[in-house]
């Protein structure tokens, strides 16, 4: 069973689409990483599934479990960490995690929640005092009451430094290593794939891309970027680095100096040597290993390949 | 007024749905928090100290000035009319006040989504709130109140607890009713200005447009416009019959619906308040001895429960079928 099913799930607000005709699976114990720019859909899709909207069409179903009509025993299950959310300015962590665990009928300690989550050293100071990196993690906490079997974060690195994002991925870790299915949405692909089984790419409302961590990986191939400055530029140079063997696209970045960047397969030199060639000083240049940031951008930018 | 957008017509969440249900142990958890919440800011004590105050100042006030009344052992009587003519007032502005943000607040914060994250339905929340909201404005009336009474007996020299307790009991029930209309407006928005503008509404309607009802029925009724007529009634003034007219029955009606009035009615059946009874005895002789039954002082609780009900109901109906 499935720990999330969406199907054919259309969202609209008056004339604007918030999603369209969305479907994926989220199976059970996985950690799944649900991708996007921000704007793209991501939260629409997790209302839904936490039943705060209505779907305009298609349906949801968690843990096998209609979303809309068996909600209140899909969130009994579920541990969410809700996004652009503000805790109870006159709660402290404590009373926010009491009524957690009072809402929830679990037995747990606030104590050790808040300790897991590194906030331990302000369980009785007032929430409004806290800053925003504090709040997500009494909010993370907060989802943990219960042992769930799924956990819902929304955007859960927001706010938080380096090593706080390094923290969570590590609680996501023990999570799924104690079973739960982990759903996770992010707009920065670093912080999921260091984590996520699966990762779904949400663009615009659709799914462009579902595929596992090393799937997408491998559908950069070992393609390097390489980005050159040049103190001139002109169409002609442009279409010949295109027509190159070795290069599989080239884009003319603009700016003063112009900047081109292009996909190399295999020698960076034959870019640079046909730029010179034609008489293009080439200024400076560097080269990146492709990483799934390259892939997230390509699949999230206008000018990015089609989906698969 | 509202900016919601209806739900779109999605698979069905009928009302018998385990989603949409009411659970008690929810409605318990949200009420206590929202009271805790309540409880750690100012205006919890605030309006504690308000209430006492006030009843300590009226009382104050009668037994400087009141030696008359006091001689005729009237002085709890006159406190309860006094009182009540200022609390008729005050609570609602302040149950409008604690009621305002109760939901649009949460949904504005998106606070609400913490809320409903944990299994509560949507009614769970509602009620909560105002329980916990209506528990604020109780609790505080009852403190003081409380507080008062030593104060009040010294100063008056012993008082009557039934006036007393029946002021208290009936300004609580009066309370959570303009509670249960402050929240269920607050519940149709996500916006807390539009929240705001619509409880400056709701004060205006019943303190502006109401009072202002009676002098234009009164207009209407003398020059017969519409469906607007007067009755002719006659009524005994120093042993002479004298002539009348008064209003229609169901412009009585219409006027008593206010809950400010049904107030007022109440505490004459909750007190024995001399001043507030011989208002209505008046009025019976209006009526050839007998009231309507919607002018009788019993109906003024069905009113009330009115005010308590509908507006919540209203607002549970609806807010399980919008998004958040």
């Amino acid at each position: 069973m499935p720990a999330i099913t969406v199907d054919s799930l259309t969202k609209s607000y008056g004339q604007t689409l918030a999603l369209e005709d969305l479907s994926f699976t989220v199976e059970e114990g996985e950690v799944f990483g649900f991708l996007g720019p921000n704007g793209a859909g991501k939260s629409t899709t997790i209302n839904v599934i936490l039943d705060f909207i209505r779907p305009t069409s298609g349906r949801v179903e968690v843990l096998g479990l209609d979303a809309q009509t068996h909600s209140r025993e899909i969130r009994a299950q579920t541990g969410v960490l809700p996004e652009g959310v503000e805790t109870y300015d006159r709660l402290t962590a404590r009373q926010h995690l009491e009524f957690a665990i009072d809402s929830k009928g679990a037995d747990d300690d606030p104590e050790a929640l808040l300790e897991r989550v590194d906030l331990l050293d302000a369980i009785d100071k007032k929430a409004g005092g806290y800053s925003k990196g504090m709040e997500q993690r009494l909010m993370l906490a907060m989802a943990l009451v219960g042992e769930p079997e799924l956990l819902i974060l929304d955007e859960p690195s927001t706010g938080l430094d380096p090593n706080g994002a390094r923290e969570m991925r590590e609680i996501v870790r023990e999570e799924s290593e104690r079973g739960a299915t982990v759903f996770f949405s992010s707009h920065i692909m670093e912080q999921v794939e260091a984590v996520c089984n699966r990762v779904g790419i949400l663009r615009d409302g659709e799914m462009v891309a579902i595929d596992t961590v090393s799937g997408l990986r491998d559908s950069v191939g070992n393609g390097t970027t390489l980005r050159v400055t040049v103190d001139r530029i002109d169409d002609a140079a442009m279409e010949a680095v295109r027509s190159l063997p070795d290069v599989t696209e080239a884009r003319l970045e603009g700016g003063d100096p112009p900047v081109i960047t292009a996909q190399v397969d295999g020698s960076k030199t034959a870019v640079l040597g046909e730029l010179e060639d034609r008489g293009i000083e080439v200024r400076d240049f560097s080269t990146r290993e492709a990483s799934l940031e390259d892939v997230f951008q390509s699949y999230t930018t206008e000018t990015g390949v089609e989906a698969r | 007024m509202s900016t919601d957008t209806e739900a779109g017509t999605g698979t069905g969440s009928g009302t018998t749905t385990p989603s949409s249900s009411i659970n008690v142990e929810s409605v318990r958890a949200i009420a206590k928090k929202d009271f805790q919440d309540a409880v750690r800011s100012w205006v919890f004590w605030g309006l504690s100290i308000f209430f006492f105050v006030l009843l300590v100042g009226v009382t104050g006030t009668l037994s400087y000035f009141g030696e008359d009344i006091a001689a005729e052992g009237a002085t709890t009587d006159m406190l309860v009319l006094f009182t009540s003519e200022i609390t008729r007032l005050v609570i609602p502005l302040i149950a409008l006040v604690l009621g305002w943000k109760a939901i649009a607040g949460e949904r504005e914060t998106g606070s609400i989504k913490i809320l409903l994250s944990l299994p509560h339905s949507r009614k769970d929340v509602l009620l909560g709130k105002l329980l916990g909201r209506s528990a604020v404005l109780s609790v505080s009336l009852v403190v003081g109140f409380a507080l008062a009474a030593v104060v009040v007996a010294a100063l008056l020299g012993g008082f009557d607890v039934v006036d007393y307790v029946g002021l208290l009991a009936m300004s609580i029930v009066y309370g959570v009713a303009y509670t249960s209309i402050a929240v269920a407006l607050s519940s149709l928005t996500r916006s807390t200005t539009i929240a705001g503008a619509a409880m400056v509404g709701v004060f205006v309607l019943f303190y502006v447009v109401w009072n202002a009802l009676q002098q234009a029925f009164e207009l209407l009724a003398q020059r017969e416009i519409l469906f607007f007529d007067t009755v002719t009634y006659t009524f005994e003034l120093d042993g002479q019959e004298v002539q009348s007219e008064r209003l229609q029955d169901w412009v009585y009606f219409i006027l008593n619906v206010d809950p400010g009035e049904a107030y007022n009615r109440g505490l004459s059946l909750v007190t024995n308040t001399d001043a507030i009874e011989a208002q209505v005895q008046l009025n019976e002789q209006m009526f050839g001895g007998e009231l309507p039954f919607f002018l009788q002082d019993w109906f003024s609780f069905l009113i009330l429960l009115f005010w308590i009900v509908v507006p919540i109901a209203v607002a549970l109906w609806r807010f399980d079928r919008v998004d958040l």
